[in-house]
């Protein structure tokens, strides 16, 4: 193994990082990215790891908290990377590596190991350290079985986010590999919104899930944390066992060759496309350069596993918060808070970024004998529609699973919200776009490219969506009750006009901004 | 004005990033119907300058008129009547050729019709039928014919083309210099920059050369040069353009002993 290259390899990978840095907006965003990790490292560390530590000795549960613990943060992390994209980035592909003196075993290895050094994963594993350590310093654990567990546990926890990040690539690369992750992560999503009540009205079946729970990593380290000897050989070599068998998938699928989505064209069907067809409400100027977008979205793996997931992670939000609430009026004030999501979580990377995937295909709009901030409003128009086109099955979805005696108020008003979170999204969508964009892969499924100010937008639109109609229904019970419904709709005509106000604000701003994303996009800045 | 014989004219033109100075103070004219090569080395300038002439950059200072007109980046009409290539290229790469080179057309303008029908003739003539792969899946060759179609599509006045014939095959190259010939002889003008000068040589009746930051070192005709003649600089004769570029932006010679 040549230990020395991948070492220049992996100082390569932070100076590329660091060069970032020296931009007024890296700097920017490296003290936030610095400062956040620092706040929220503290802050989960005592409230996490150690306190978790703590409390397992003190109530005599140390192994079931422990599983509880890892379980979580295992679950969390998967979450992570492969919804949100953090720690999925690779600093260099295989055909980049290819030009060094690199045999594949060595390239395999230098990529993963490139990988798992990302700060994301570091974060996972200092608050699964953390559990040791409480577990060590408040009782008499063995502090070397807790480490090594954890390290294991934080190998295995990064191979099966590649696993199944590779997996939903190639999938996703199929003709029909979209439909089979829908399915998949469906089942998923639904998992935990079903298991709730049928283990309250069947309990007897709790003890034969936990027997099949011992052997997941995160129950395999918890075992080797909390016990000494012979179990916790035992889970710890289970821990092992997972990370070589993860390790040996990852190989076979990354071996296996990218399928390419090719639809033979007739003849006749050469010019009879539904995105011009589309297209063509938006009148004759507009038409050709919404057709261009639609195309853009719609062939973006990203794009589409995306927009797949937005409907079974609302559903999920919808009945996992809104079970904690009890009843059906948490399940009504959930979904009006989580069906918004799917407006935009599809599009969010790219609206919030739209020339960030074009490269230097960026001048062309330039080049064409029309207004160039037209590309940003038509870009946003496509957004805005493929957006708008997931509410009626959500709202379906919703009326077929509402509790009953369903309401038409119960449907009405979250898709009143999911009006105002679509425009408010993309009306914000257009200044990132210009202010915060950032050079992307478009041929990237997985993987967190935004900027900061694109994942403050996004993830700022996505917990105030879930979490505002939960605030108000503590603060000010009528404006989620059903009785005042239209409350919703001066949100929804605000949010109209707030949108409305950023084409117009945007495209004044566009001429100015337009050498510097040309520099961004192509690489130059 | 721009004289009725001149396609462009670029006065005094100067373009600085921050304060790094890219071109400086760059004057010159492109004959209406000529066929108008601009070289300089690496980093002189050209491509800042086509950005400029394209509406792609906004100049610090100076002036471009095209076709007669002063021309800014918000000059609609004139862009209607010009063709460019970028040395990027351009092109997205998640369509399908026919798809990318339709969306070209409609933005300049042609009738949805037209536009089929002149997409359908330039896929055809530039042998690009496969309408299975998406651009992204085009070889490099096949991307510059594909750039080069989307510069011709709308019949251009002006076509500004930034290293054409890189990556192309000998008889890709071949049809490409016998249109531009046919494009020059109805009155319409090329505006070239290639690193290969004997194809400059061969296909240009005039050039211009400049050197880092942009600055204007020769401009002339150079037909003489295929009549087997030579072309006088500062009483020394040059028989290639070659001889001449080298003369004029420094010949390097670095010794390297291991090599």
């Amino acid at each position: 193994m040549n230990w020395e290259l991948i070492g220049n390899l992996v100082r390569l990978r932070y100076k590329l990082m660091w060069a970032k840095t020296r931009s007024r907006n890296g700097k920017i965003a490296l003290f936030m990215a610095g400062y956040l990790l620092f706040v929220l490292l503290a802050a989960l560390l005592a409230a996490g790891g150690l306190g978790a530590g703590m409390v397992a000795i003190r109530s005599g549960q140390a192994e079931p908290i422990a599983q509880a613990v890892l379980s979580g943060l295992f679950v969390n992390a998967i979450f992570g990377t492969v919804l949100l994209g953090f720690g999925m980035n690779a600093a260099f592909s295989d055909g980049e590596l290819r030009r060094y003196p690199l045999r594949e075993r060595e390239r395999f290895v230098a990529r993963h190991f490139l990988g798992i050094v990302d700060p994301f994963w570091f974060l996972i594993l200092a608050l699964e350290a953390g559990l040791v350590v409480g577990l060590y310093v408040y009782g008499t654990y063995s502090f070397w079985n807790g480490a090594i567990a954890v390290l294991l546990l934080f190998v295995c926890g990064y191979l099966l986010t590649r696993v199944a990040g590779v997996w939903i690539d190639r999938l996703m690369n199929t003709r029909s590999g979209s439909m089979v992750v829908l399915m998949a992560v469906m089942c998923l999503s639904l998992v935990p919104g079903t298991l709730a009540p049928v283990l309250k009205k069947n309990p007897a079946l709790l003890p034969g899930i936990l027997a099949v729970l011992r052997y997941t990593p995160p129950f395999g380290a918890a075992a080797a944390m909390t016990h000494v000897g012979a179990d916790a050989a035992l889970g710890l070599g289970l821990v092992a066992a997972w990370a070589v068998g993860l390790a040996m998938a990852l190989v076979a699928l990354e071996r296996r060759p990218l399928g390419r989505q090719q639809v033979a064209r007739k003849s006749g069907s050469l010019w009879d496309s539904p995105f011009d067809r589309a297209a063509a409400l938006f009148g004759p100027r507009m038409a050709p350069m919404v057709g261009f977008w639609l195309r853009f979205y719609l062939r973006n793996n990203r794009f589409r596993m995306l927009y797949l997931f937005s409907l079974p992670l609302a559903a999920f939000l919808t009945f996992n918060v809104g079970q904690m609430r009890k009843g059906g009026a948490g399940l009504a004030v959930a979904a009006m808070g989580a069906l918004p999501v799917v407006t935009f979580m599809g599009t969010s990377r790219i609206a919030v970024n739209q020339y960030g995937y074009v490269g230097g295909a960026f001048r062309r709009f330039f080049l064409f004998p029309t207004d160039p901030a037209a590309s940003l409003r038509a870009g946003s128009y496509a957004a805005v529609v493929l957006g708008a086109a997931m509410i009626p099955p959500a709202a379906i979805l919703w009326a077929v699973f509402a509790p009953r005696p369903l309401d038409a108020r119960m449907v009405l008003m979250p898709v009143v919200n999911g009006i105002t979170a679509l425009f408010v999204f993309h009306g914000l969508g257009l200044w990132t776009s210009l202010y915060g964009p950032r050079r992307g892969n478009y041929d990237k499924s997985l993987g967190n490219d935004m900027s900061l100010m694109g994942n403050l937008v996004v993830i700022g639109v996505m917990l105030s969506c879930m979490f505002l109609p939960m605030l108000l229904k503590f603060v000010a019970p009528a404006a989620v009750s059903l009785e005042y419904w239209w409350l919703t709709l001066a949100p929804a005509a605000l949010a109209v006009a707030f949108y409305a106000a950023c084409l117009r604000g945007a495209s004044a701003a566009f001429p100015a901004r337009r050498e510097r994303l040309l520099a961004i996009v192509e690489g130059k800045a | 004005m721009t004289s009725q014989t001149d396609a462009i004219r670029i006065t005094n033109l100067v373009k600085r990033y921050g304060q790094s100075l890219a071109v400086g103070d760059l004057s010159l004219t492109v004959p209406r119907g000529s066929m108008f090569g601009f070289l300089g080395p690496n980093g002189s300038g050209k491509s800042t300058t086509i950005g400029c002439l394209t509406g792609l950059l906004d100049p610090t200072a100076g002036e471009v008129e095209i076709l007669g007109g002063r021309f800014t980046a918000e000059s609609a009409d004139l862009k209607r009547r010009m063709g460019v290539m970028p040395e990027t290229l351009g092109l997205f790469d998640p369509l399908y050729a026919h798809e990318f080179l339709a969306f070209v057309a409609r933005m300049y303008g042609l009738e949805e019709s037209d536009a089929r029908r002149r997409v359908t003739e330039l896929l055809a003539a530039l042998e690009l039928t496969d309408t299975r792969k998406t651009l992204a899946e085009y070889s490099t060759g096949m991307r510059k014919r594909v750039a080069f179609a989307a510069a011709v599509i709308h019949s251009p006045d002006v076509l500004f083309l930034d290293e054409p014939f890189e990556s192309i095959d000998p008889a890709g190259v071949a049809l490409l210099k016998q249109w531009l010939r046919r494009f020059t002889e109805q009155g319409r003008t090329v505006f070239i920059t290639s690193h290969v000068l004997e194809t400059v040589e061969r296909l240009c009746d005039r050039v211009a050369i400049i050197t880092k930051p942009g600055k204007l070192v020769w401009q002339g005709d150079i037909t003489v040069l295929a009549n087997d003649g030579a072309i006088d600089y500062r009483d020394r004769q040059f028989e290639s353009l070659e001889a001449l570029f080298l003369h004029l932006t420094g010949e390097k010679y670095a010794e390297l002993n291991w090599l």
